[in-house]
């Protein structure tokens, strides 16, 4: 009798742990948000190497193998900062940079084998833009430093051979940036007042720029490349005189738009193919619920399909070529996998596998990312995407809101080690793209202009509410969490909605506004007046700034709080972060406080302690 | 000397000194209470003052930690009207507010006039406005004429802040951010009812500033700066009296005010007040009445524990006390007891003895000398017999020692019996008896005889000779079987019925001159008890006693 009753209970643990099998194992934090361990594949202009980025001693170095996988060599020993920045300068050589904090930006060159290695800049604490970022003509590197004025960039040619630095056009003031050819001719900037952009062009080097159009900043004019077949025509993205960016045809010497290439009516057209080998377009970007293309050419029409048929059920992305664009560095990924980075051979029609770059991440663990879409008060319909735990049925499930960034960007469907890791741990993930997001047309943008304490955060709320209404989501236990302006919204959430929120998470949350425009550095005076236009005027709307900072309105928080901070963040003072968390704790709030010190050396610990120490906050108050 | 140790001791004198020494251990107790009581009521008297001030700076500390700083977070934008709001909300929240001086600041390198400068470091007041109370409690502005002299003594305030602000300037150190305790010293100007404080800038700013100030350089943008001066009114602080019951009257009094009144009852302390109001103290004075009757409030629980603590201590004294005098009677019983016991054998046993010694010395007895020393012998032998008989038996029944052997009896021939021996002892003896409708029952006979000899020999005892008479009386009642013993004797004093039961307790009377240990009653109660029943007396003294005997009736 006994022996039957354990013979039970042993069928009733493992049908138990069967079923447990079933909600998806749980995966540790650190496999989350480990660093991948190949990343920025490139190929050598003539095809023969493949290099890419791998940590060595924890920071970031670059190594070079042949096209089959022989020959692995770590060409760079830095061991204090990461490479985060290289570029093949010819088919030997090298160059990349190192961002030291103390003393600024410097430039390396070392040949493919690890030897000879050089500096080639360094010119002490100032900022460093590249011009042509992937492409070196003729051992010419162009770069724009602010080294005559901090307050704007001079357009410099380095020869990476001698390491001579020799100015190629000097800043009236006004430039915010150049814009090269193909053959390094820097052709095109961009001059601003800060609030009106104006395009300029010349024909060739040494002439003057000719204004060809001006615009505000709310519309933009993007240029892709320049068109072989008529002089002084560029295809740019443009939204002047319509409301989502269109790929178009512009003629600098007219400042007319001649023709209109490709355009969605629902979505700006957010990037463009375009290959310098012979000035052609290759096809149009745009991102409804994910990214999508319009091939504008037969032959990467057939390449893409190609590779698509090759790699099933997953997106494909080319991220690299070589200079005669036969061989691809081809990147898959999906809403549940990090992907993979492959060699593509178009003469040999050959797929080789070159890295996967998170593999501790099992796809049939991970969840599906799903678009949806709801509408406000105001009628507007707002899109979003929403996480639901795997194994768990959508009904009643603890709730994270993740209000993106910006707030001008938007949350894109693909791989989100950060939304995978919360539905690993069985929460519903819902991210809005609310009005002011990125990518769905000017007046949508335009309509979160100085409401980012109002209607911005309305439409987050009205997504909360309509996931209660769906019963999808437990009205007891929703959770808003956000970094930078998203953490500005888990704080405003957190005051303004008290019923709504279980607790929030804010990781360098702007708690003032009033400190976020007064965080414009005095080298971009000029963009001072677009930020009032955007944020607010401190002075004329110092009323409606207040009542929208959380900082002001410590009193009506009541919820649990969680709060990160960066000891050095421009966008949010740690000394009011402070302040803040002071009154709070006065007022016996629960309240996490995490200060991170950003160190280079210990970032990837700083982050996995993060979440870690959200991971136990959550659960505490979500009752999970 | 060596008699009286062993004497039973009853001393009063000591049980006077006893209460005498407990009743001044209350009197001390009590008025040490009291001392003690006062001391600590004058202790706190001097140190909850503390409390006091707490309390009373609570909303001025609120006020130097959450509202002035909130003038930071507005990162030097304030301008007229939104200053004008912010002073309206300083004086809704905060009535000790007199004024608000608002300083709209501009710093630059640019070379003015009437500016604040050093170096290339220009800072000068855009506009000055002053904000009053007006008699809703809101603010009402007015600004201030252009000022034409910035040394001029209304713009003391911004001339301290600047150059703290400017000094802080030309040291700052942009590996060392600015921490937190630096605030105070750098950003708060306190003086005598005034507080000024100027937005803190961001760490960036600071070294923008330095470069204005050593650096030559191309004229700077304007930056704003926000110096915001509040004039206090240490009247209009509130104070809260934490302990009415210590502090009487509470007053806010310049801190060189010395109390005139030299009315010794009144106690009076100060405490300074802190921060702005630091030429100020708290003035704290109460009447000696105010404090007694706090002193008395604290004492009576105190008063109530030591009462509580002598009555228990009486008590248990009493207890003690009463214990002795059970113990002391007891005693005297059986001094007694062993007096009356050495009496008895004493006389059987000189009797025997002279009867021997007659015996011995005579040359020959007659019959009639041999018959009569022979009965004196047996007669007396008997009568020790009988005493050892007795004592032994008390002894068995009261340490339960004997059983109960019954047996059913004939209770008119049991009685007939019992009589027929008595007649033939005392032929003086008249004894009636009836049994009622009463045959038999069943009952130890040993020990009912024992009860009917100790009954019968009472009466006989204690009857005077010519009114020698019992009558027993059998019947039945609610089950139990009722023997009554009554006689015509001397009767007992009705003080004395209950103690007649008691051992060894003799009623002393003429009567009772010998013969009698006191045990006979006590004997007769054991036995009854023993045998589960129960013996009670009813008497008038020289009328007659009737002893009622209620046995369990078992057939």
């Amino acid at each position: 009798m006994k022996i039957k009753i354990i013979y039970g209970l042993v069928w009733l643990l493992l049908f138990a742990s069967c079923a447990q099998d079933k909600k998806a194992q749980r995966i540790p934090l650190e496999d989350f948000f480990k660093n991948p361990k190949k990343t920025a594949f490139q190929l050598s202009p003539d095809g023969q190497y493949i290099s890419f980025l791998q940590p060595y001693k924890n920071q970031m170095n670059v190594y070079v193998q042949k096209l089959d996988g022989s020959k692995i060599t770590r060409i760079s020993s830095e061991l204090n900062y990461s490479i985060s920045y290289y570029v093949w300068g010819n088919n030997d050589e090298i160059v990349y940079l190192k961002n030291n904090d103390e003393k600024g930006p410097s430039l390396y060159v070392v040949n493919k084998k690890g030897e000879k290695f050089r500096p080639l800049f360094s010119e002490g604490k100032l900022r460093l833009k590249f011009i042509t970022p992937y492409r070196i003509i003729e051992n010419q590197l162009l770069i724009a430093i602010n080294k005559r004025d901090s307050t704007f960039f001079d357009a410099y040619r380095l020869n990476i051979r001698t390491g001579e630095l020799k100015l190629a056009e000097k800043n009236p003031g006004n430039i915010s940036h150049w814009i090269a050819d193909e053959d390094g001719q820097i052709k095109l900037a961009v001059a601003t007042d800060g609030v009106n952009e104006t395009l300029l062009y010349r024909s060739k080097e040494r002439q003057p720029f000719k204004p060809v159009v001006t615009n505000s900043f709310k519309t933009k004019i993007a240029p892709i490349g320049f068109s072989s077949s008529n002089e002084g025509v560029i295809y740019a993205l443009s939204n002047q005189h319509r409301d989502k960016m269109a790929l178009v045809e512009i003629n600098c010497v007219t400042g007319k738009e001649e023709k209109l290439i490709y355009s969605n009516d629902s979505v700006d057209v957010s990037e463009a193919g375009y290959s310098p080998l012979n000035h052609r377009l290759l096809y149009a970007g745009y991102e409804t619920w994910k990214k999508k293309r319009f091939y504008l050419d037969d032959s990467i029409r057939n390449l893409y399909q190609h590779l698509e048929k090759l790699l099933p059920n997953t997106e494909v992305q080319i991220t690299g070529n070589d200079g005669a664009e036969k061989k691809f560095i081809v990147k898959t990924f999906t809403d549940r996998s990090p992907g993979t980075y492959y060699l593509y051979d178009l003469a040999k029609g050959k797929l080789t596998k070159l890295s996967e770059i998170n593999p501790s991440l099992p796809q049939n663990a991970m969840c599906e990312m799903k678009p949806i879409y709801f509408k406000t008060k105001d009628h507007r319909t707002i899109n979003g995407y929403l996480t639901l735990p795997l194994g768990f049925k959508a009904e009643n499930l603890p709730l994270i809101v993740i209000p993106h960034g910006g707030p001008t960007s938007r949350a894109s469907w693909g791989f989100n080690s950060e939304v995978q890791f919360f539905a690993n741990r069985g929460y519903a993930v819902f991210q809005p793209n609310y009005r002011g997001s990125k990518g769905y047309g000017k007046s949508f943008w335009i309509a979160g202009f100085q409401k980012w304490g109002s209607n911005i955060q309305d439409d987050i709320t009205a997504g909360v509410k309509w996931l209660i209404t769906e019963k999808i989501a437990d009205k007891n236990r929703v959770a808003i969490y956000g970094t930078g302006f998203g953490g500005f919204s888990a704080l405003h959430g957190l005051c303004f909605q008290p019923d709504l929120y279980r607790c929030g998470a804010s990781q360098s949350g702007f708690v003032n506004l009033f400190t976020y425009i007064k965080a414009v550095p005095p080298y971009f005076k000029p963009m001072l007046r677009m930020y009032y236009e955007m944020v607010g005027n401190p002075e004329q709307q110092m009323d409606y700034l207040r009542a929208v900072s959380p900082v002001f309105h410590t009193d009506k928080i009541v919820a649990p709080l969680f709060i990160a901070q960066d000891l050095k963040d421009p966008r949010a003072n740690i000394n009011e972060t402070n302040q803040f968390v002071k009154e709070l704790k006065n007022r016996k709030i629960p309240i996490t406080y995490l200060i991170r010190e950003n160190d280079q050396l210990n970032n990837l610990e700083e982050q996995m302690n993060f979440y870690r120490q959200l991971e136990v906050f959550l659960s505490d108050n979500l009752n999970k | 000397m060596p008699k009286a140790r062993f004497q039973y001791r009853r001393n009063s004198a000591l049980n006077v000194i006893f209460l005498l020494l407990i009743t001044l251990s209350f009197i001390g107790a009590m008025f040490l209470a009291h001392r003690l009581t006062d001391k600590y009521v004058e202790n706190e008297f001097n140190q909850r003052k503390i409390d006091v001030l707490e309390e009373t700076l609570k909303p001025y500390n609120e006020f130097f930690q959450k509202k002035v700083p909130e003038i930071s977070f507005y990162q030097g934008y304030l301008d007229s009207s939104s200053s004008l709001k912010y002073a309206d909300s300083v004086f809704q929240e905060y009535t000790f507010v007199k004024g608000v001086e608002f300083y709209d600041t501009e710093i630059s390198n640019h070379p003015i006039q009437k500016a604040f400068r050093i170096n290339h470091f220009s800072m000068n007041p855009k506009a000055v406005y002053d904000y009053k109370r007006n008699k809703q409690g809101s603010a009402v502005s007015s600004q201030r004429k252009k000022t034409t002299n910035t040394a001029s003594s209304t713009m003391e305030e911004f001339n301290h802040m600047a150059v703290k602000f400017a000094l802080y300037i030309e040291s700052v150190d942009s590996e060392k951010p600015l921490q937190s305790a630096d605030f105070i010293s750098i950003f708060y100007h306190v003086t005598h009812n005034r507080i000024t404080y100027m937005n803190i800038p961001r760490d960036e700013d600071m070294q923008t500033f330095k470069a204005l100030m050593l650096k030559e350089q191309a004229l700077s943008p304007v930056f704003q700066q926000d110096i915001v001066s509040f004039i206090l009114d240490p009247e209009k602080l509130i104070i809260k009296n934490t302990n009415k019951e210590l502090y009487q009257y509470i007053h806010i009094t310049p801190i060189v005010y010395e109390s005139l009144i030299t009315d010794p009852d009144i106690l009076s302390t100060d405490l300074p007040l802190t921060g702005a109001f630091a030429d100020y103290k708290l003035h704290f004075s109460s009447s000696r009445s105010h404090l007694n009757k706090e002193i008395n409030h604290r004492l009576i629980p105190v008063a109530f524990a030591i009462v509580l603590i002598f009555s228990v201590l009486l008590f248990i004294a009493y207890l003690i006390y009463s214990n002795l005098n059970v113990n002391r009677k007891m005693f005297s019983l059986q001094y007694n007891f062993i007096n009356n016991l050495t009496h008895e054998f004493k006389t059987p046993v000189s009797v025997i003895k002279i009867a021997g010694n007659n015996i011995k010395s005579a040359k020959e007895l007659s019959d009639r000398e041999r018959f009569h020393y022979g009965k004196i012998l047996d007669e007396e032998a008997d009568k020790l017999n009988d005493l050892m008989n007795k004592l032994l038996s008390f002894t068995q029944i009261e340490n339960h020692s004997i059983t109960i052997k019954k047996e059913k009896i004939d209770l008119l021939v049991f009685i007939q019996n019992m009589v027929d021996a008595y007649q033939i002892k005392y032929p003086d003896f008249k004894i009636t008896h009836s049994t009622g409708s009463v045959t038999s029952f069943k009952t130890d006979p040993v020990l009912l005889s024992s009860i009917f000899q100790n009954l019968m020999d009472n009466a006989y005892k204690y009857s005077l000779p010519q009114k020698k008479v019992l009558n027993i009386k059998v019947y039945l009642e609610k089950g139990n079987i009722v023997f009554k013993f009554i006689d015509q004797g001397i009767g007992i004093a009705k003080a004395e019925s209950e103690n007649v039961f008691k051992k060894f307790y003799r009623i002393q009377s003429q009567y009772n001159q010998q013969g009698s240990v006191g045990l006979g009653l006590a004997f007769c109660k054991e036995l009854v008890n023993f045998m589960s029943g129960s013996i009670a007396l009813k008497s008038k003294q020289g009328e007659g006693s009737e002893f009622t005997v209620v046995l369990p009736f078992e057939l």
